[in-house]
């Protein structure tokens, strides 16, 4: 559970790798990823609609 | 008459960094005094009162809720103002940029993605880093208020996948010299290190650079990882992968205290599967007996500066560390005392105003020694709990970057106006000897820091001598000369402005010290030097 020997291949993947990056949330840090010619995409995320929200509970107990 | 206007929009959100890069656009439209683009949060609309730009409308949003707040010159049309910011408001944000609306597309144009960088709000946190750990992408997970269980549940997911979750709240992490969220630009070279203190990475990654050696990886764990609950799960998983990292020849741990549990754990990893050398900086620990089968190659440190400075004499093999590389103590005493002359007999107290949590925090463990306990909003004992944040007393430390200073709001390492007010609120009090301010660089942060602060600066002064007294104010710079803002440039203009800057967080405490009791005897300083900026094996 907190990583053995065999368990850490996919973090040193990660150190021999180039830095690839997917931002979701706060845009100031894709753009502060690309100021630095880091490889970056960004997920414009924004909190689900409480009205959806509440339709999806809806939804969900009569399906 | 100038006239003061709010326009409330329900349910819109704009993230803090996007609303604070509008409110200066808004300050610029002809004929605006002072305007301010905020969610709702309580903290917003105090801040909008004190400014006088808050009305009944305003008070009655939420913090769901964006307030545009504007208040503009005698015969100027407060609605087409209000239009105006409504437009920027509405154009798209990077006209020429791709933005995708879910993570599924982001990765099909990505597909070799291989960390996320996450700040969400906190309740939706775990959803989104599952989404990528099920890929197989590691996370560095910066936002707050993400729920114990759901921290644990993550991390646990994650270490069965042999996947990094840094974080929550881990507010810098550098992989393969890429700054991720706060970080700065240092040196690459022999030295790992492991942090559940963001501040306290970019401190010691700095130091080490500036001390002539470099890093490999930084990894930020988060402040919960060494406690009991989480049970050092990434710090582990990430000492484990430095053990197998050949690039990697010297390991440091950074933290508060760790929980007992997780502290003997880490030395007990350290001395049974550990074989390279190592060292931690359990900043306010005590210190503990190091194994036998981790002597010679353990040293323990109590400061971020002793840290970096042992890390570098291992990763360079020398018998001493250069422990005066920095500042040598003749030095610091002459400049403690020419400053002490100056102050007047009812200036005795500082007051820290930091951006970074882990400064304000080993200021406070320095000072316990020095001063005793000090006032502050994240004390180390609780009977010295600020009663109130917003008003300093006797020697009081501040971390601007905590929860009742950035709600809704933008990190005071990006956003200055807190600071800049309370420089000011710190100046009018004639019993204030010495200011101490952090100014932490590189990415992530304000492009210029210390401009942002010249203004008040110069205020602050002013105002103490206006009384016939002298303000000390002492600063210490984060950052390196490959930062955007350039560590000298920055430094140099603090200088100007008057501020005697130190070369590192420990050293601007013990001047504080030294200044506000009027200590200038050597022996202070040595043994300071000896203890604190050195390490134990």
């Amino acid at each position: 559970m907190e990583g053995k020997g065999e368990q850490v291949d996919n973090v040193l993947k990660l150190f021999r790798s180039e830095v690839k990056i997917v931002n979701v949330g706060l845009e100031y840090f894709y753009k502060e990823l690309k100021k630095q010619g880091v490889t970056a995409v960004h997920v414009a995320w924004q909190p689900k609609p409480k009205l959806e929200k509440d339709l999806e509970d809806i939804l969900s107990k009569i399906l | 008459m100038p006239i003061t206007k709010n326009v409330v929009r329900k349910n819109l959100f704009r993230d803090s960094v996007q609303l604070l890069q509008l409110s200066e656009e808004a300050k610029k439209i002809e004929g605006v005094i002072n305007a301010a683009v905020v969610m709702g949060s309580d903290l917003n609309k105090e801040l909008l009162e004190r400014e006088g730009i808050l009305t009944e409308e305003g008070k009655g949003a939420t913090e769901n809720d964006m307030i545009i707040a504007v208040k503009v010159e005698d015969g100027v049309d407060v609605d087409s103002v209000v239009a105006k910011i409504e437009e920027l408001l509405t154009a798209p944000s990077a006209a020429k940029e791709t933005y995708y609306y879910s993570i599924d597309s982001a990765i099909e144009h990505l597909p070799d993605a291989n960390l996320a960088l996450v700040s969400v709000p906190g309740q939706y946190a775990k959803e989104v880093v599952k989404e990528f750990l099920d890929r197989g992408i590691h996370v560095h997970l910066f936002s707050d208020h993400v729920p114990l269980e759901d921290e644990i549940e993550l991390k646990r997911l994650a270490a069965e996948k042999g996947l990094l979750v840094m974080g929550p709240e881990a507010g810098t992490s550098i992989i393969n010299g890429v700054a991720v969220a706060f970080a700065n630009v240092v040196e690459r070279g022999p030295i790992g290190i492991v942090a559940a203190a963001g501040t306290g990475l970019q401190e010691v990654s700095v130091l080490i650079s500036r001390a002539g050696s470099g890093i490999t990886h930084g990894i930020g764990v988060g402040g919960r990882d060494v406690k009991t609950a989480v049970g050092g799960i990434m710090t582990l998983l990430s000492l484990r992968a430095f053990e197998a990292d050949p690039a990697t020849e010297v390991i440091t741990i950074v933290s508060k205290p760790p929980s007992p549990d997780v502290q003997d754990k880490i030395v007990e990893f350290i001395a049974s599967e550990g074989k390279k050398k190592y060292v931690t900086c359990f900043i306010g620990g005590k210190l503990y007996s190091i194994p036998e089968k981790a002597k010679g190659r353990l040293i323990q440190t109590r400061t971020l500066h002793a840290a970096a400075l042992e890390a570098v004499k291992l990763a360079e093999s020398k018998a001493e560390a250069p422990s005066t590389v920095f500042l040598p103590p003749e030095e610091l005493v002459k400049i403690v005392d020419e400053e002490v002359r100056k102050l007047g007999s009812d200036q005795q107290y500082i007051r820290g105003l930091f951006t970074g949590g882990t400064l304000t925090y080993e200021s406070m463990v320095i000072f316990k020694e020095l001063l005793g306990d000090v006032w502050s909003n994240t004390p180390l004992k609780n009977e010295f709990m600020l009663p109130d944040p917003w008003k300093s007393k006797e020697h009081s430390l501040i971390d601007l970057g905590e929860e009742e200073f950035t709600a809704g709001r933008a990190h005071p390492m990006i956003d200055p106006t807190i600071r800049v007010q309370r420089i000011i609120d710190e100046a009018k009090d004639p019993e204030v000897a010495v200011l101490m301010l952090d100014f932490v660089l590189g990415y992530g942060s304000h492009p210029d820091p210390a401009g942002a602060h010249l203004d008040a600066l110069k205020k602050a002064k002013e105002i103490a001598s206006q009384r016939g007294n002298h303000l000390v104010i002492l600063a210490h710079v984060v950052g390196t000369e490959k930062d955007p803002q350039k560590v000298l440039e920055q430094e140099e203009k603090l200088k100007r402005a008057g501020v005697i800057v130190l070369p590192t967080n420990a050293l601007m405490a013990l001047a504080a010290a030294m200044i506000a009791t009027r200590r200038t005897d050597k022996s202070l300083v040595e043994n300071f030097y000896q203890s604190f900026l050195r390490g134990v094996e």
